[in-house]
């Protein structure tokens, strides 16, 4: 039981860290720009696909089809920014969730032209199973882990250590007075969506190697993102870490104890729960 | 007097449309155009006039489809009757969804209706027993004839049921611009400007918000209802999200707010991916380019652009907003 138990914690850790690594992007968007992003996901999907087609086409090796993967999703990043998003800025919330589900619909299709209708999974050379006091570990998995944890502190130390990082800090605190500060707001905007957009595409490849990429792989995901985004509360890093780890065990533990079909299901209503008891979010103070 | 006759040439165009066109496909391509106008209206009071965007549509006309499909086949009642209690049960659904999810505003609420509408879309899958899941219900009953002495009404044909949709349309129609015109659409407005500023006036604002809500579900619920007698056939499929997101899209389009502007957006969304269908993935890309520069260029949404556009010619730059 007690093993039950903490193999869960396990399996539930490492989809969490995705989910962080989805969450992280969305709220680190909607804190500079209040944009809901919905069209994340399919840039992770994209990702996902690019990685499999730079390893099985171009027959590159997994870390370098995975940085340069994020490189292209930093890259379509500051597009989609200039592009879609730049000239509505000052236009009502709901104009730049338009324009974010008409980019979904794009990217999404787009993938289809480009990468055909078929799931793919990344191919990993990581076929190990480790077994830690009876609870199972595959080598895998322990590195989706890691990678995951790697890329969280790395952004953390650039949004918290580096002046480009207090630049997008500064910014989503009070726009106008960075603006005034001498920030150039522009180029902080066209920032977050490059690194956001490069930690969806590592996300999405993560998904690929452990799972699948696959059509309609992206709503789902994005959804789930914006749940662990409600967990921690809007805007915040720590929030989106314990969102992401919360809500992958919760699933996790749903799909073992309750069902496997109804398992998103508990995931929405925690965090509908979440929202209405604590509006704030789980990590965040009372004081605002 | 302009308008008057306006919408007595729009009425009549409708009527007259199905006799002009006979092509099926067409006809076919109507019937959906009416119901998902209903949709679009429904979602226009919500997120228009009271100015809360909500992701639940889809999940509602399913809601609605599943129960009035389900009260037919397995209760054996009428399918009159069950048309009628469909968006009942819908709006029950949506007073259990709203009285907690509209605490919260903005973005927030978008993605708690959101989820809910995954989270009934998860249920149809998965409540085997009673919704057959993802292959779904087969043989849905038509509504019975009716004898009017000189002609039946027989509506598993396509053009009887065009007129039942476009009377269910026409009937709503007018109730929602009843609504909009009457107190309740001004304390609705007064919510979307400021709600805080609402809420100071002495106004119990969550009240007016649970009515726009359930009423804009039970708009989904009857617009399921007559999608599902007319189909013949559903399944979950387009009960997901993207039916929300589509509602979304229809108001947007049309002109949020406006109460022409579903009519508009609703017709749109149903007529422009199948126009645009020159090749099966281009079109959707298209759409979302379209849907993008409309946004970008056409902010306010078309009617209320056209309006502008026949004001400037007709010379009278005065008045016409967003009426």
């Amino acid at each position: 039981m007690i093993i039950d138990f903490l193999q869960q914690i396990f399996n539930g850790l490492v989809v969490g860290s995705i989910y962080t690594l989805i969450a992280l992007g969305l709220t680190t968007i909607f804190g500079i720009l209040g944009i809901a992003h919905f069209a994340h996901g399919s840039v992770a999907m994209f990702g996902g696909y690019l990685a499999f087609f730079l390893i099985s086409t171009l027959g590159l090796g997994l870390l370098p089809s995975f940085i340069l993967a994020m490189l292209c999703g930093a890259l379509l990043g500051v597009v989609l920014e200039r592009v879609a998003y730049y000239p509505v800025r000052n236009a009502p919330p709901i104009n730049s969730f338009i324009i974010a589900l008409g980019l979904t619909l794009i990217i999404e299709k787009t993938n289809l032209l480009a990468f055909g209708v078929d799931q793919v999974i990344i191919p990993t050379p990581f076929n190990r199973v480790f077994s830690v006091g009876g609870v199972t570990m595959p080598e895998l998995r322990i590195y989706v882990l890691l990678t995951a944890a790697v890329l969280v502190g790395g952004m953390t130390l650039l949004i918290q250590r580096t002046w480009i990082g207090k630049a997008v800090r500064a910014v989503a605190q009070n726009r106008p007075t960075a603006a005034l500060m001498g920030i150039n707001v522009n180029s902080v905007s066209m920032f977050v969506f490059a690194l956001s957009s490069a930690l969806g595409v590592a996300a999405g490849v993560l998904i690929g190697a452990l799972f699948a990429v696959a059509p309609g792989v992206s709503e789902g995901l994005v959804v789930k993102g914006f749940a662990v985004l409600i967990l921690g509360g809007l805007g915040s890093i720590p929030g989106a870490i314990v969102g992401g780890m919360v809500l992958g065990v919760t699933e996790a533990f749903a799909a073992a104890f309750i069902s496997s079909g109804y398992k998103d299901v508990i995931s929405f209503l925690l965090m509908i729960a979440v929202l209405l008891v604590r509006p704030e979010g789980l990590m965040r103070g009372k004081a605002r | 007097m302009w308008k008057a006759s306006a919408i007595a040439g729009l009425v009549a165009a409708a009527i007259v449309f199905p006799l002009i066109v006979t092509v099926n496909y067409f006809l076919h391509l109507a019937i959906l155009a009416l119901i998902f106008v209903m949709v679009a209206q429904g979602a226009n009071i919500i997120q228009g006039y009271t100015g809360y965007v909500s992701i639940a549509q889809g999940a509602f006309m399913g809601i609605g489809a599943y129960s009035s499909a389900l009260l037919s086949m397995r209760l054996g009642l009428p399918v009159w009757a069950s048309m009628a209690i469909a968006p009942m049960i819908t709006a029950v659904a949506a007073v259990i969804a709203g009285y907690p999810s509209l605490r919260v505003k903005g973005h927030y609420f978008a993605i708690v209706t959101l989820a809910m509408n995954m989270v009934v879309f998860i249920v149809l899958v998965n409540w085997i027993s009673l919704t057959k899941g993802e292959p779904g219900l087969p043989s849905i009953p038509s509504p019975e004839p009716i004898n009017l002495g000189f002609v039946e009404l027989a509506f598993e044909k396509r053009r009887p049921y065009y007129y039942l949709t476009l009377t269910a349309l026409l009937a709503v129609m007018t109730i929602v611009t009843l609504i909009v015109r009457s107190r309740i659409g001004q304390v609705l407005q007064a919510i979307r400007q400021n709600e805080v500023f609402a809420e100071a006036a002495g106004i119990a604002c969550w009240k007016y918000k649970l009515f726009a809500f359930v009423f804009s579900a039970s708009l989904a619920g009857l617009a399921g209802a007559l999608y599902a007698h007319y189909m013949g056939f559903i399944n979950p499929t387009p009960f997901s999200a993207d039916a929300s997101l589509n509602a979304i899209l229809a108001v947007i389009l049309g002109g949020s707010g406006t109460l022409t502007g579903p009519l508009v957006g609703g017709a749109l969304t149903v007529l422009l991916p199948e126009m645009l269908r020159v090749a099966e993935v281009y079109r959707l890309i298209a759409y979302g380019l379209i849907l993008i520069l409309v946004v970008i260029f056409l902010p306010r949404g078309l009617v209320p652009a056209l309006a502008d556009l026949a004001a400037r010619l007709r010379g009278n730059k005065s008045k016409r907003g967003a009426a």
